[in-house]
C-alpha cells in the first residue's frame, strides 16, 4: 500500500494501488471494446453491398426474394436499427459472436483457430524486431559518427520500406533464386522465418530509431559518466544502465506497435498465404460478412488494450519513477 | 481455334501433342495426351489455387468458378463434354424429349455407387435437383440452370422424367456443369454445414477433410467406376490423394511452383506463362471457359450510349488489339464474338471492330457531340462525354486492367473521358445494380449457347429480388427475343444454330460489346505430372488419368 513518502514520488493522476489501476485498465478496456463494436456496426452498414446477399453466399447470387427475407429474418436483419444494435451489443455483452455469415459456423470457432497462427507470428515478429534494433543501436553507438549515420540511414529505410514489396524481393531472392526457403508460409521453422522478417524489419526501423537517440543520450549522461568513473566497463555501462532507458521508449511504442503488426499480417499472411486473422478479416470485409468482422475486431482491440495494459507494467518495472505501490 | 496454335510452335515436343489435344474443347477424362512412359501409381498431386477460398465445398449451395474447380474431382455429371467438345452422356445413360418438347426422359447409368454406399438411381438424381430448386439450399447457378423444370418424376430405378414448364433445348448442357453435379441423396439430407464440409459424389477422389484457410484434402474414391468405359484407364485414379491448396498472390503461386511445393496450379499470369515457356520443368495448360467471351459491355439503357452512333464511335476509338499485343505476351487471342471460341455455335465478325479514331470521330460529329472543352473532352449541351467504368478488382487480372488504363488514354485521344473505377466485389455489384455504370466488363460461364438468352433477352433486365441482372448491356429488342426464344426451344439443330448465329449477329452489329479474348483459364504445372488435359465441360481439370512421374 502506499506510504506518504511514496505517494509524493508519484506523478500526478495516478492512482495508488495496483487494483485500482487493474480495475482502471479494465474499465477503459470495455469503453475501447463498446467503442469498436458501435464503429464497425455503423461503419459496415455504410460501405454498399447487402449483408443479406453475403448469407445467401455472396454478391451477384441470384437468391430468390422469398430466400433473402428468410435469411435477414432469421439473422435479425428486418428489424430496426437501434434494435439490431442493442441487440448486438447484448449477444457480445454475453460473449455471443455469432455464426459467419458466409463460412456458416460460429465466429468464435473460427476465430480460436485463427488466433494461434497470428498470434504466433506477431509475438515472433516483435521479438525480432526488438533484437534487430537492439543489435543496431548497439552497434551504431560504438561505431562513432559514420556507424550512427549508417545506421541511422538503415533504419528510417527499412521502416519506409512496404510489407509487399519486402515479401515479394524476399520471396525472389531466398525462395526463387536461392531456394533456402519456402515461399508458402507453413508452421515449421523455415515457414516462419520469411513472413516473421517481413512484418519484423519495418518495425525494427521505427524502434532501432528510437533506442538509438535514447541510448546515445544515455551514454552520455551524468550517471554514465559517474559509472564510468567507478571503474565500470564500457560493456556494463551499457547493459546495466543505458539499455534500461533505451528499452522505456521501445516499450511504450511495443504497444501501437501490436496495432502495426495486426495491420501488416494482412499483407504478411495474404502473400506468403499463412491462415490468420489478417487474411480472414480482409475476406471477411470483402464478402460482408459482418460478424466476422465485428469478431476480429474485437479481438484486435481486445489484444490491443491487454498489450498496452502490459507495456505499461513493463515500464513501471524497467522505470522505477513511474508510479508506486 | 487460334488460342493454342502460337503457343504450340514453342512449347516442347512433348506438349504439342497435348497442345494439339487440348485446343479442342473440355475434354473429358479421355486420355489426351502422348507422355511415354507407363503410369505410375501413387503419390500426392499438390494444387494451388489463386481463386478465393470457397466457403462451401458443395457446388449446389451459391456456385461459382472456385468451387467448380475443386468439386471437379469428387463430383460427376450426368452429361459432359468429350476431347472433340460434343456432349456425352456420363451419369446419364441416355435422354429423350417428347414431341412438344415438355418432358424430357433421363436414364440413369446402372452399376455406380457414391463414396458412402448410396446407389446412383433416378431417385437420387430427382433428391439432386430438388436440393438444387430449394430456395433454402440458395444455388444461384444450379437453380438457374433448371428453372424450367416443372415437375420431376422417378419413373423407375433408372428412369427419371422431367415435365418443363416450356421447351428447353439448353438443359442437357446445363446437365454438364458442376454446379448441377450428381451428390449422394443420403448425404444431401444432412445439414448444409456438415455437406458443405464434406459432399459425397461418385468422382474419382472423395474429400477427406478440409481445413480452413489451410487445405481440402481428396483421396482416391478405391470403388471409383468410370461411367464411359471408352473414356479412360480401366481402374480407379493413378494418384493417392490431392491437396487442394489456396495461394491468392500470383507471384507466390508461381514461386511455389518452381520451387516443387505444388505441382499444378490456376489463374497463371501472361508475366508468369511467358517465362515457364522458357522453363522445360513448367508446362502449360491452355483452357479457356465456355459461354460468354470477355467483352466489354455498353449500357445501352442511358445517355450516352443510348445513341448507337456513340457505341459505334467509342469501339472504333480504342485500339484493343495493340494492348493484348502488348500486355499479355501472346497468351490471349482477341475474339470478336460474343460467345467463347469453345463454343461451336460461337459466330464473329472481325469487320466490326477495327481501330479508327477518323470513324469515330466522324460518328461523334454527327451524333451531336462535335464540340470540345478545355480539357479536350467532347460536350453537347454542356454535358461531357464522360463513361463510368467501374472494374472489379477480383475478375479483372492486372493484364486486364492496364488494358483498360491503355483504352482510356486512347479514348481521350477521340474526346471521350473514361472514368475507371477500382473496386471490390461487393461494391462492384452494388454499382451495377444502381445503373451506375456505362462500361462494365462481366465474366459468364456457362456451358452452350443459351446463354446467349441470359446476355441479351430483354427478361433479363429485369433484376432478381437482390439486384442482380444479366442483361449488362440493357438489351431491349423485341425481335432479338423472338429469335432466342425460338433458338432456345427448337429440336432442330440446324435452326438452333441459324437462329443463335443471327441472335449474335445482331448484338454485334448493334455495337452493345466490344468482345475482348476468351475467359482466360491458363494452368502452369510441373513436367512431371503426366497426362495432364482433361478437362470438364466448364474447362476445370481433371486428374483421373494423371500420375506423377520423377
Amino acid at each position: 500500500m502506499s506510504t506518504p513518502a511514496a505517494a509524493s514520488a508519484r506523478p500526478p493522476g495516478f492512482s495508488g494501488s495496483p487494483v485500482r489501476w487493474l480495475l482502471g485498465k479494465i474499465g477503459g478496456g470495455m469503453f475501447v471494446l463498446w467503442a469498436v463494436a458501435t464503429a464497425i456496426f455503423f461503419g459496415i452498414r455504410m460501405i454498399p453491398g447487402d449483408p443479406a446477399e453475403a448469407i445467401m453466399g455472396g454478391p451477384g447470387s441470384q437468391a430468390s426474394a422469398q430466400a433473402l427475407a428468410a435469411a435477414r429474418a432469421q439473422y435479425g436483419l428486418d428489424q430496426p436499427l437501434y434494435r439490431q444494435y442493442f441487440g448486438q451489443l447484448w449477444h457480445l455483452a454475453t460473449g455471443d459472436l455469432g455464426t459467419s455469415y458466409s463460412l456458416k459456423t460460429p465466429v468464435a470457432q473460427v476465430l480460436g483457430e485463427l488466433i494461434p497462427p497470428t498470434l504466433t507470428l506477431a509475438v515472433l515478429a516483435l521479438l525480432v524486431a526488438w533484437a534487430m534494433a537492439l543489435l543496431l543501436a548497439v552497434l551504431s553507438t560504438r561505431s562513432g559518427a559514420l556507424g550512427s549515420a549508417l545506421g541511422s540511414g538503415l533504419e528510417i529505410v527499412s521502416a519506409a520500406v512496404p510489407h509487399f514489396w519486402l515479401a515479394s524481393v524476399l520471396i525472389m531472392v531466398f525462395s526463387t533464386m536461392l531456394g533456402w526457403l519456402p515461399p508458402v508460409s507453413t508452421n515449421t521453422p523455415a515457414g516462419l522465418v520469411l513472413p516473421v522478417i517481413t512484418l519484423a524489419l519495418p518495425l525494427a526501423g521505427f524502434l532501432g530509431q528510437v533506442m538509438r537517440d535514447t541510448l546515445m543520450e544515455a551514454q552520455r549522461s551524468a550517471f554514465a559518466l559517474s559509472a564510468r568513473a567507478r571503474g565500470e566497463s564500457e560493456v556494463g555501462v551499457l547493459l546495466r544502465h543505458s539499455l534500461r532507458h533505451a528499452a522505456l521508449p521501445a516499450i511504450a511504442l511495443s504497444g501501437w506497435a501490436i496495432g502495426s503488426l495486426l495491420s501488416g499480417a494482412v499483407v504478411v499472411e495474404s502473400i506468403f498465404a499463412r491462415p490468420g486473422l489478417g487474411r480472414a478479416l480482409l475476406t471477411a470485409v470483402t464478402s460482408r460478412d459482418i460478424p466476422m468482422v465485428t469478431g476480429v475486431a474485437l479481438i484486435s482491440a481486445a489484444a490491443y488494450v491487454v498489450i498496452m495494459a502490459l507495456s505499461e507494467l513493463a515500464e513501471r518495472l524497467a522505470d522505477p519513477r513511474i508510479g508506486a505501490s | 481455334m487460334t488460342l493454342a496454335r502460337p503457343l504450340a510452335t514453342k512449347l516442347f515436343p512433348a506438349a504439342t501433342a497435348l497442345a494439339a489435344a487440348l485446343v479442342l474443347a473440355g475434354c473429358t477424362p479421355a486420355t489426351t495426351t502422348s507422355d511415354s512412359g507407363s503410369p505410375v501409381t501413387g503419390g500426392t498431386l499438390v494444387y494451388a489455387s489463386g481463386d478465393a477460398e470457397p466457403s462451401c465445398l458443395d457446388p449446389h449451395v451459391g456456385g461459382n468458378y472456385p468451387q467448380a474447380l475443386v468439386a471437379s474431382q469428387y463430383l460427376e455429371t450426368l452429361y459432359t463434354k468429350d476431347a472433340d467438345g460434343k456432349l456425352i452422356p456420363w451419369l446419364a445413360e441416355d435422354s429423350t424429349v417428347s414431341e412438344d418438347g415438355l418432358t424430357r426422359t433421363v436414364k440413369i447409368r446402372g452399376g455406380i455407387s457414391f463414396t458412402d454406399g448410396t446407389a446412383l438411381d433416378a431417385a437420387a438424381v430427382k433428391a439432386n435437383f430438388e436440393h438444387l430448386l430449394n430456395p433454402s439450399t440458395a444455388s444461384s447457378t444450379g437453380y438457374l440452370a433448371l428453372g424450367k423444370i416443372a415437375s420431376m418424376n422417378a419413373v423407375d430405378a433408372t428412369t427419371l422424367e422431367l415435365k418443363l414448364k416450356a421447351p428447353d433445348n439448353s438443359l442437357l448442357e446445363s446437365f454438364s456443369m458442376p454446379w448441377v453435379a450428381i451428390e449422394s441423396p443420403t448425404a444431401l439430407a444432412r445439414s448444409q454445414a456438415e455437406n458443405c464440409a464434406a459432399p459425397v459424389g461418385t468422382g474419382p477422389f472423395k474429400v477427406e477433410s478440409w481445413k480452413k484457410q489451410d487445405s481440402v484434402k481428396l483421396v482416391r474414391n478405391a470403388g471409383y467406376v468410370l461411367p464411359d468405359p471408352k473414356a479412360g484407364h480401366a481402374g480407379t485414379a493413378y494418384l493417392d490423394a490431392i491437396t487442394w491448396r489456396f495461394i491468392p498472390e500470383a507471384a507466390t503461386r508461381y514461386a511455389a511452383l518452381q520451387a516443387g511445393e505444388v505441382q499444378i496450379i490456376d489463374n497463371a499470369q501472361p508475366d508468369a506463362i511467358a517465362a515457364a515457356e522458357k522453363n522445360t520443368a513448367i508446362k502449360h495448360l491452355d483452357a479457356p471457359r465456355p459461354g460468354a467471351s470477355n467483352r466489354i459491355e455498353l449500357n445501352s439503357s442511358k445517355a450516352p450510349f443510348n445513341d448507337v452512333k456513340v457505341r459505334e464511335a467509342f469501339i472504333h476509338a480504342v485500339n484493343v488489339n495493340a494492348s493484348i499485343d502488348s500486355l499479355f505476351f501472346g497468351t490471349a487471342t482477341r475474339s470478336y464474338s460474343p460467345l467463347s471460341s469453345v463454343e461451336p455455335l460461337a459466330y464473329s465478325e472481325e469487320s466490326l471492330f477495327g481501330y479508327n479514331p477518323a470513324k469515330a470521330g466522324e460518328l461523334l460529329d454527327a451524333a451531336g457531340w462535335g464540340q470540345r472543352d478545355s480539357a479536350g473532352y467532347r460536350v453537347k449541351d454542356g454535358t461531357r462525354l464522360s463513361l463510368t467504368f467501374p472494374v472489379s478488382t477480383s475478375q479483372s487480372i492486372p493484364a486486364e486492367q492496364s488494358l483498360f488504363e491503355q483504352m482510356q488514354a486512347t479514348a481521350k485521344e477521340s474526346g471521350i473521358e473514361i472514368k475507371i473505377k477500382l473496386l471490390d466485389l461487393s461494391s462492384w455489384y452494388g454499382e451495377l445494380f444502381t445503373n451506375n455504370y456505362n462500361l462494365v466488363s462481366a465474366p459468364y460461364t456457362k456451358v452452350g449457347p443459351g446463354v446467349l438468352s441470359i446476355l441479351f433477352h430483354s427478361d433479363s433486365t429485369v433484376p432478381a429480388p437482390s439486384g442482380y441482372f444479366a442483361n449488362l448491356s440493357q438489351v431491349k429488342d423485341p425481335s432479338l427475343d423472338a429469335l432466342l426464344n425460338t433458338a432456345g426451344s427448337t429440336k432442330d439443330e440446324a435452326q438452333r444454330k441459324d437462329l443463335y448465329g443471327q441472335a449474335q449477329k445482331k448484338v454485334l452489329e448493334g455495337y452493345y460489346l466490344l468482345p475482348l479474348y476468351n475467359q482466360q483459364n491458363h494452368f502452369l504445372y510441373s513436367a512431371k505430372l503426366k497426362n495432364v488435359g482433361a478437362t470438364t465441360a466448364v474447362a476445370t481439370p481433371t486428374f483421373f488419368d494423371t500420375w506423377l512421374g520423377n
